[in-house]
């Protein structure tokens, strides 16, 4: 909602700065978004009378004007056809700026010295009216400030109206807000006792089918207007706040309107077959052409205003061409009328059509104010346009509910604000608004909002009054008091922050990407047409191409952001995402929403570490692997979960190299995977590096029994290592070793680990060397050689005879 | 003999602390410890010592030579550390040998900040989905279809029913519709709205608070709120104002502004000249809505409070365009 505080000033006065009332209606709940000067490029815009004007000598379409600016002159070369000699005009001198941004500036034009612009309103910012250079009133003097001689000096301030305080959407509404905390009297343009309209003796009928849809309908006559542009006064308000004028009729409705919130309609009366108006629903199939000249299919929920054979306005939103208001209409039927909010809003919606109408009536419209801004309307119509007033008219009035009186508890007040006032403190302070308000008794106070105050309806509205007007500021502050409990917090939520912590320390950065995301990554991953993942839950009205989905994977995100990071020279890239991915479900029901941890690695392996010191050796798999080792190790479910990466039924992705896949598993269920991305898909991403990612279920972690914490005494007798280093075939898995180890259920053996893998010169070709340092520990004695002995030789023994092994000779 | 024993311990000792490198180190070892070695040869001659003298110059070379050994290792270690960096080893100006962590999003720390804050009040935390049915989204807030607050979200809908949930306020019917009260619960969440600019992004993240009991006032609210703000910006003496507002789902609704941690009050780009900043929206939670989950409005009473995270991220670190937190550049994570 926008108001000059000059206009504001009609209605009320005012002798607080505008800085103090902007101040004072934010904490009254009116929120003020802007406090700037009207027009502030106009200050160094002066007024020129033109005293000669002759033609250009050399351009047909130019003239040369001598122009008097106070008591110097001027001679300006102008193009306007409205030049002529006597007019007053703004004229911008040299070294001034335009509103467009141009610097006016001594010129010569076809040859002719040319001091100054005369300008048009366009040039100005004023409007867009750019048909000729701007005739100023007589009352204007050459020399003056354009601002001075227009009175164009004003405030503009602009209000974040809440959609509670429809009577806040008019300029008397707001300065009925100022007035009561200024303590001064609301002035209005039309008071005291309206003309009653009998509804008969009138050349046109109106009728209301349904009044719960249109509680009222008022509408008078008006014969021999003479359409024409408004007078300066009136152009002045719209432009101020950014209506454009059409004409002296429209502009009337618009501008009572912006005073009083009550949208009005003026028909071209000629034009309404058989002088009727007749408020209905559409019927099916029915269409109107909007005056925006869009033709509306109608809905039958909608209302409509029609006349004796058809629509010739959508109800409340905008009015039809057929019945438009033209440079050759005399005659206009006006229409102030209240429609059912909901109604007004159903349709403003289906057709996708919000005007400024619309915008009040859905909020609602005081049905007292329709009279009264008719009169306003009326009385302005006669004196712009010369229009006759037709004696009497309509007023439909079956739809009115008078408002219903509330109680309000001073007990309940105060409890729900924490205050101590009493009954009259209250009531002082909803009749400071014009609330009307009787004492039923000690602790009850009846209430009787007036009917512009359509939002107040139940006690606690009236409470928020109280509140509001006493100032939220003046309620104390304290502590609730409430039993002591124990806060339960979300099992999953502990989790992530454990897993994130943990993959901080190894150098990880955590992302966030959008939820939603491109269709066209499933194809980039290869996805098979029948993958599951590519069963998405779909917004109806995404933002753009590329969020139409939400995700199923984590991944494209994440590559996503290697991209990003590698076109900006960070190539060495560590990143994770805990977050969700969604399962459609059928229909009607919500998707499954399950956490999934994803991770990327790409680029040296030790990013941001000293180069002085570390070599710049890349990430590879076993990089990956430590790191989801290390997440499950961390929340205690390694034991749970088996790294499987060969068997019939692994199978990896389309976007992962076959062979560097690793599905993670807990007993039958999947919990995720790690590998190498295919460079394919990552050419796809517009990636060049390689990338090894990992995307874990968190959800079904966080289910899995962690590994219990339970002390096993330290032990007492030193171990001792021993080394074995096996030559075996190129086709056994290294750690088959380690695992044929564990499982010989050799108690002496403590643990075993792979410390050098050997391919070269003195091995066989398809061969390869592992060596194993193992570690032997006995709880009861200190081991000496030759038990040791036994045990390893039969170790070796073993993994020769299981593996196709060959003991390395030492030498 | 003892003599020439000690004289010989010294002789390598100097000799191992003088020594650069691992080859000299070995040979070193093979002079004085070695099988031939001058240490070795030395203990041969023990047989022609008397008998008495016999067991104590024994006692004495053994630690002599156990000392050697021990400080014979220390050196190998050290030299091995030494080869490995290289030259310059003792230059102190060269950088650690630092493996930096990585940063954990701007966004989530300051949602582990907030949702601290609260649960060392006392608050649980509860999270619900980020797909919802308008139910809770809406109709449960007191915010029927056709209502004119629904033009104050921007929503992404998935059918005519389920929608991206356009707040976290969903959580407090659904927590509820789960228990009875006393409840002290915070919610917090992504969001989404179709709006996207340098203050919007379509998803955004958010907390949402309540609490519910009997006799709960507006002056509670007020008390929970200025702690909160006290301990977010670590501020004690923090300005704070509440303004009336209006969300169909409270009633009386607030506005919180805080002083403007930018300028101070002074009136800045930031806070458009005010000196106050927009950081909370609050009040009483609407009786329809305590209806809605069958609790009594005359016996109950609560407040409920919702807070956008990248809002206060972005006051807090100074971050003047909202779609940074979304395009994880390393270079902006680094940062936090």
């Amino acid at each position: 909602m926008k108001f000059t505080l000059n206009w504001l000033r009609e209605y009320t006065d005012i002798d607080l700065p505008v800085t103090v009332v902007a101040d004072r209606l934010t904490m009254l709940g009116l929120e003020v978004d802007s406090v700037t000067d009207l027009y502030p490029g106009l200050t160094p815009i002066r007024v020129a009378k033109i005293l000669d004007v002759t033609p250009h000598p050399d351009a047909d379409r130019l003239s040369l004007c001598d122009v008097a600016v106070g008591d110097e002159r001027f001679r300006v070369v102008c193009g306007a056809h409205n030049a002529r000699a006597g007019l007053l005009t703004p004229i911008a001198l040299p070294g001034v700026t335009l509103a467009s941004g141009m610097e006016v500036k001594r010129a010569k034009i076809r040859g002719q010295e040319s001091f100054g612009m005369l300008c048009s309103e366009r040039d100005l910012g004023i409007s867009e009216d750019h048909s000729g250079i701007m005739e100023l009133p007589e009352t204007a003097r050459a020399g003056e400030s354009l601002l001075e001689a227009l009175s164009l000096q004003d405030t503009l301030v602009e209000v974040d109206l809440t959609p509670n305080r429809p009577d806040c959407t008019s300029v008397i509404g707001i300065a009925r807000e100022v007035a009561g905390f200024t303590g001064q009297k609301l002035r209005q343009p039309v008071s005291g006792e309206l003309p009653r309209l009998s509804n008969k003796g009138v050349p046109f009928a109106v009728e209301v089918r349904d009044p719960d849809d249109c509680p009222r309908y008022a509408a008078r006559l008006l014969r021999n207007v003479t359409i024409g542009p408004s007078p300066w006064w009136l152009r002045k308000r719209l432009l101020a706040v950014g209506l454009r004028p059409i004409n002296n009729v429209v502009d009337i409705t618009n501008l009572v309107m912006l005073e009083y919130g009550q949208p009005l309609h003026a028909f071209d009366f000629q034009q309404l077959a058989g002088g009727r108006i007749v408020v209905r629903r559409a019927r099916a199939g029915e269409t109107i052409v909007t005056l925006d000249g869009e033709e509306r299919r109608l809905h039958e929920s909608m209302l409509l205003i029609c006349d004796a054979e058809k629509p010739v306005a959508v109800a409340g939103v905008m009015g039809g061409e057929n019945s438009e208001v033209t440079d050759t209409t005399t005659d206009i039927l006006l229409e102030s009328a209240c429609f059912d909010p909901l109604s007004i809003r159903r349709t403003a919606r289906q057709l996708n059509l919000g005007t400024e109408a619309s915008y009040r009536f859905e909020r609602g419209v005081d049905p007292e104010v329709s009279p009264r801004a008719m009169e306003r309307a009326v009385q302005l119509l006669v004196e712009i346009t010369g229009a006759e007033a037709v004696p009497d008219g309509y007023d439909c009035v079956a739809g009115i509910r008078p408002p219903a009186a509330i109680r309000l508890r001073v007990s309940r007040t105060n409890d729900l604000l924490g205050l101590q006032l009493d009954a009259a403190e209250i009531s002082r302070c909803l009749e400071s608004i014009e609330l009307a308000v009787t004492p039923l008794d000690d602790d009850t106070l009846e209430v009787t909002p007036p009917s512009f105050r359509i939002d107040l309806e139940r006690e606690v509205d009236l409470i928020e009054e109280v509140a509001r007007l006493q100032g939220y500021n003046e309620i104390p502050t304290s502590m609730p008091v409430v039993p002591m409990s124990f806060p339960e917090q979300q099992p999953g939520l502990k989790l992530r922050k454990k897993v994130a912590a943990m993959l901080v320390s190894q150098g990880f950065f955590e992302v966030i990407n959008y939820s939603f995301v491109d269709e066209n990554y499933f194809d980039v991953l290869r996805l098979q047409d029948d993958d599951p993942a590519r069963t998405a839950v779909r917004l109806l009205n995404p933002l753009s191409e590329d969020q139409k989905i939400m995700r199923t994977l984590m991944l494209p995100g994440l590559l996503q952001n290697i991209n990003r990071n590698t076109s900006r020279q960070s190539n060495d890239i560590r990143l994770f995402e805990i977050g969700k991915v969604f399962e459609p479900q059928e229909a009607d029901s919500l998707p499954r929403e399950t956490t999934r941890l994803a991770g990327v690695l790409s680029g040296r392996r030790h990013p941001g570490s000293p180069l002085l010191h570390f070599a710049s050796t890349k990430v590879d798999i076993h990089d990956c692997a430590g790191t989801v080792e290390a997440i499950l190790e961390g929340i205690r479910i390694k034991h749970a979960v088996s790294l499987d990466f060969r068997g019939q039924d692994i199978v990896a992705p389309s976007f992962i190299v076959p062979g560097s896949y690793v599905a993670c598993r807990a007993g039958e269920q999947v919990l995720g995977f790690f590998g190498k991305i295919d460079a394919a898909v990552l050419k796809g991403f517009g990636i060049k590096q390689e990338v090894f990612c990992f995307d874990l279920d968190l959800d079904l972690a966080g289910g899995l029994e962690a590994a219990p914490k339970s002390f096993a005494p330290l032990p007492k007798y030193p171990s001792v290592n021993w080394d074995i280093a096996l030559i075996i075939p190129e086709t056994v898995a290294a750690g088959d070793l380690v695992g044929a180890i564990e499982s010989a259920g050799e108690p002496l053996v403590e643990s075993a680990e792979i410390f050098d893998l050997y391919r070269g010169d003195a091995i066989d070709a398809g061969h390869k060397s592992v060596a194993i340092s193992l570690t032997y520990r006995s709880p009861e004695q200190t081991l000496d050689d030759s038990v040791v002995n036994t045990v390893h030789q039969r170790l070796i023994k073993m993994l020769e005879e299981r593996f196709l092994g060959r003991l390395r000779d030492a030498g | 003999m003892e003599q020439e024993l000690r004289q010989l311990e010294s002789e390598a000792a100097e000799k191992l602390s003088s020594l650069k490198t691992l080859q000299d180190l070995e040979d070193v070892r093979i002079r004085y410890l070695g099988r031939k070695g001058l240490f070795t040869g030395l203990l041969r001659q023990l047989g022609s010592v008397s008998p008495e003298e016999r067991p104590r110059l024994g006692k004495v070379a053994n630690q002599i030579k156990e000392g050697l050994e021990k400080k014979f290792h220390a050196r190998k270690a050290e030299l091995a550390a030494a080869a490995e960096t290289g030259p310059g080893s003792d230059d102190l100006s060269l950088p650690g040998r630092v493996i930096p962590a990585g940063r954990i999003h701007p966004v989530s720390q300051i949602m582990d900040e907030v949702c601290s804050i609260f649960v060392d009040l006392g608050f649980a935390v509860a999270e619900g989905p980020d797909v919802e049915l308008d139910y809770y989204n809406f109709e449960a807030l007191n915010i029927p279809q056709h209502h004119p607050a629904r033009d104050m979200h921007d929503t992404f809908y998935i059918s005519d029913s389920i929608l991206l949930r356009t707040h976290t306020s969903p959580m407090q019917i659904r927590a509820m519709e789960m228990a009875k009260p006393p409840l002290r619960i915070i919610a917090p969440g992504k969001v989404y709205r179709c709006d996207s600019d340098i203050t919007h992004t379509p998803m955004f993240h958010q907390v949402e608070g309540f609490l519910v009991d009997t006799k709960v006032s507006f002056a509670d609210l007020k008390g929970v709120l200025t702690v909160f703000c006290q301990k977010m910006f670590d501020q004690k003496d923090i300005g704070l104002r509440f303004r009336p507002s209006f969300f169909p789902f409270t009633e009386p609704s607030a506005e919180v502004d805080i002083g403007c941690v930018i300028c101070r009050g002074e009136g800045c780009r930031v806070c458009k000249q005010t000196g106050w900043l927009e950081i909370l929206g609050a009040g009483m939670i609407d009786p329809e809505v305590l209806k809605m989950v069958d609790y009594d409005p005359e016996e109950f009473s609560g407040f409920a409070f919702g807070l956008g995270i990248e809002r206060i991220a972005m006051l807090k670190y100074g971050i003047d365009d909202i779609r940074l937190f979304y395009e994880n550049d390393l270079r902006f994570l680094n940062q936090f």
